[in-house]
């Protein structure tokens, strides 16, 4: 049943990615391999405030949040400016510079020993310490994420993001800003992916460079391109498949010494093969 | 003195990157694909100059066909991945993530066969100290690395500007659709592109190692500085993409001399936030 629960937690804590990456790479039209830095970003201040007994979970969820919203803005902004493919050397540099910055900041981040002892998250002054609790918890989170994701997208900023990705001279013709749409799609990433970021540091009570790495983007990234891409059905399929693929692959016999290799190897392949034959996802539309 | 050193040790790895980038701008230019996976190419070469040394084989042998495995790898992606995706009018994004499917695919097989730990070479002449000026000392390898390059950049020069083959891919990178209406085949030509600069980012692909191993992720940092380069040097420019690439390292070296080493990245990204803010069309666009 543990399991279950911890399967349940995880896929809901990337759904949220998930959604996260959708409004940045399908919605936004923006390549990015970055968002796990941005997910450890959160997952990072919302250990410090909760080990440092500043504050309770929620307000620091929520400064988590705010921070990964101004983080997104700050990093989109510049490149977005320019062109397109700039933005592929802002995002392998600002995944890179994460990885630097949560492996050589000892005194902030633990460096790669990382941050152990995480207390469990609390709401309303009651801990919440079982596996269940903890599932309802996330699993709470993500219908929260899926609800404004569905919302944002039915709502005339919606239409407008979409409008963007059919043709973006025509929208800036009819007098829109294509920038100003753009940065708000990625500040809405940031406040998702910075939510993620918070509640599986709870969740896992020990984080590490490892877990916000350039794979874990690859990862993110892979889950969008197998779920579907601009759908919500996408960015919730995606995570709870990909997320049960470890497990089958321990049924096949795999030394563990190259399992993680393994793991990474699929994914790549399946980020080719699903451009090749089916760019749309399972459940998505044109990327 | 430290300083002086700095600045020779920023050359060399300078000139190798400046390869890379040279090699990289070569593929952007006439294709417009932002080919990722030229940093697995890239790591691939050294990994097989390696196991050819441990086998027995002459290191230029090896080398040679290093550079022969990353040709048929490149002119491999281009030919059944990007052709194909293009073909089906696919869209840059698309492109994209094939191509960064491409990397993760190469850099675990790597992974998978040679383990991901750091890989040294063994030759007993490349660590061989030669001291150029007071306390300056270079070792064998790096110069072997400053002249290959050079070499190379000079061979590039007058393969583009002097050869049938390159004047073709400077017709097709300038303007495709003439290209295509004067017979010139343009997706014929991007394969010979991505060809002749995969043989080509395999040189440095195999010299850097020999200084600092060989790592599977190896080539992702010395793809984003060349790329770099390549964006401030004005994207179409070999020349620019060399001269920034060395400029870039220089910086970084000497940074050193302040900011401790594991924070390069982070001084490497600031050259180009800066150059995204104040000269995003690069230092040499004006020229062409």
């Amino acid at each position: 049943m543990d399991f279950w629960f911890s399967y349940i937690t995880l896929a809901s804590i990337y759904v949220l990615l998930g959604l996260s990456t959708n409004l940045l790479v399908g919605i936004a039209g923006i390549f990015s391999v970055s968002q796990a830095a941005v997910f450890g970003v959160g997952a990072y201040i919302v250990a410090y405030f909760l080990m440092n007994d500043v504050l309770s979970f929620l307000p620091a969820l929520m400064i988590a949040a705010i921070g990964c919203i101004g983080l997104n803005i700050l990093v989109t902004l510049p490149a977005l400016r320019v062109s397109g493919d700039y933005f592929v050397v802002t995002s392998f540099g600002i995944q890179l510079l994460a990885t630097a910055v949560f492996t050589n900041w000892t005194g902030g981040t633990g460096g790669a020993n990382g941050l152990p002892g995480i207390p469990p998250p609390d709401l309303f002054g009651k801990a919440l310490e079982s596996s269940s609790d903890l599932a309802l918890l996330c699993a709470g989170g993500m219908l929260i994420g899926c609800l404004l994701f569905w919302l944002v997208m039915r709502a005339p900023f919606g239409r407008l993001l979409r409008a963007i990705r059919e043709d973006e001279v025509a929208v800036a013709a009819a007098g829109k800003s294509v920038l100003r749409a753009k940065v708000s799609a990625a500040a809405l990433a940031g406040a998702f992916a910075g939510t993620a970021g918070g509640l599986y540091a709870t969740f896992l009570s020990f984080i590490d460079p490892s877990s916000f790495d350039l794979d874990s983007s690859i990862l993110l990234l892979t889950m969008v391109v197998v779920g579907g891409a601009r759908t919500l059905a996408g960015s919730i399929i995606g995570p709870f498949l990909l997320l049960a693929l470890p497990q089958i692959l321990t049924l096949v016999d795999i030394p563990t010494t190259i399992a993680a290799t393994a793991r990474q190897l699929i994914y790549g392949l399946l980020l080719i093969a699903f451009m090749l034959f089916r760019p749309q996802g399972l459940a998505g539309e044109k990327l | 003195m430290l300083a002086l050193q700095l600045l020779c040790n920023g050359i060399v790895t300078g000139c190798a990157l400046g390869i890379v980038a040279v090699s990289f701008s070569f593929i952007y230019a006439t294709t417009k694909i932002f080919h990722v996976a030229h940093a697995g190419v890239y790591t691939m070469g050294g990994y097989i100059a390696w196991s050819l040394l441990g086998h027995g084989f002459p290191a230029p042998i090896a080398l040679l066909i290093a550079m022969a495995a990353c040709t048929a790898l490149g002119s491999l992606i281009q030919a059944v991945l990007y052709a194909r995706l293009e073909q089906r009018s696919a869209t840059h994004l698309v492109i994209l993530i094939a191509s960064l499917g491409t990397l993760a695919v190469i850099q675990n097989i790597l992974a998978a066969v040679y383990t991901a730990n750091i890989l040294r070479f063994d030759l007993p002449w490349s660590s061989h100290v030669v001291t150029i000026v007071g306390n300056v000392r270079l070792t064998l390898t790096q110069l072997t690395t400053v002249a290959v390059s050079v070499g190379a950049y000079a061979g590039v020069m007058w393969f583009a500007h002097r050869t049938i083959l390159g004047k073709q891919i400077r017709a097709v990178a300038s303007n495709p659709f003439l290209a295509e209406i004067t017979r010139l085949r343009p997706r014929r030509v991007h394969v010979y592109v991505v060809a002749f600069a995969s043989a080509l980012v395999c040189l440095p692909g195999v010299l850097v190692p020999l200084d600092f191993g060989l790592q599977p992720y190896g080539g992702v940092t010395p793809l984003l500085t060349a790329t770099i380069a390549m964006i401030a040097g004005g994207v179409v420019s070999i020349t620019g993409a060399f001269v920034l690439a060395i400029v870039i390292t220089e910086l970084q070296n000497l940074s050193l001399l302040f900011i401790p080493g594991e924070w390069s990245i982070g001084v490497t990204f600031f050259i180009f936030v800066i150059f995204m803010l104040f000269r995003p069309k690069g230092l040499f666009a004006a020229a062409r």
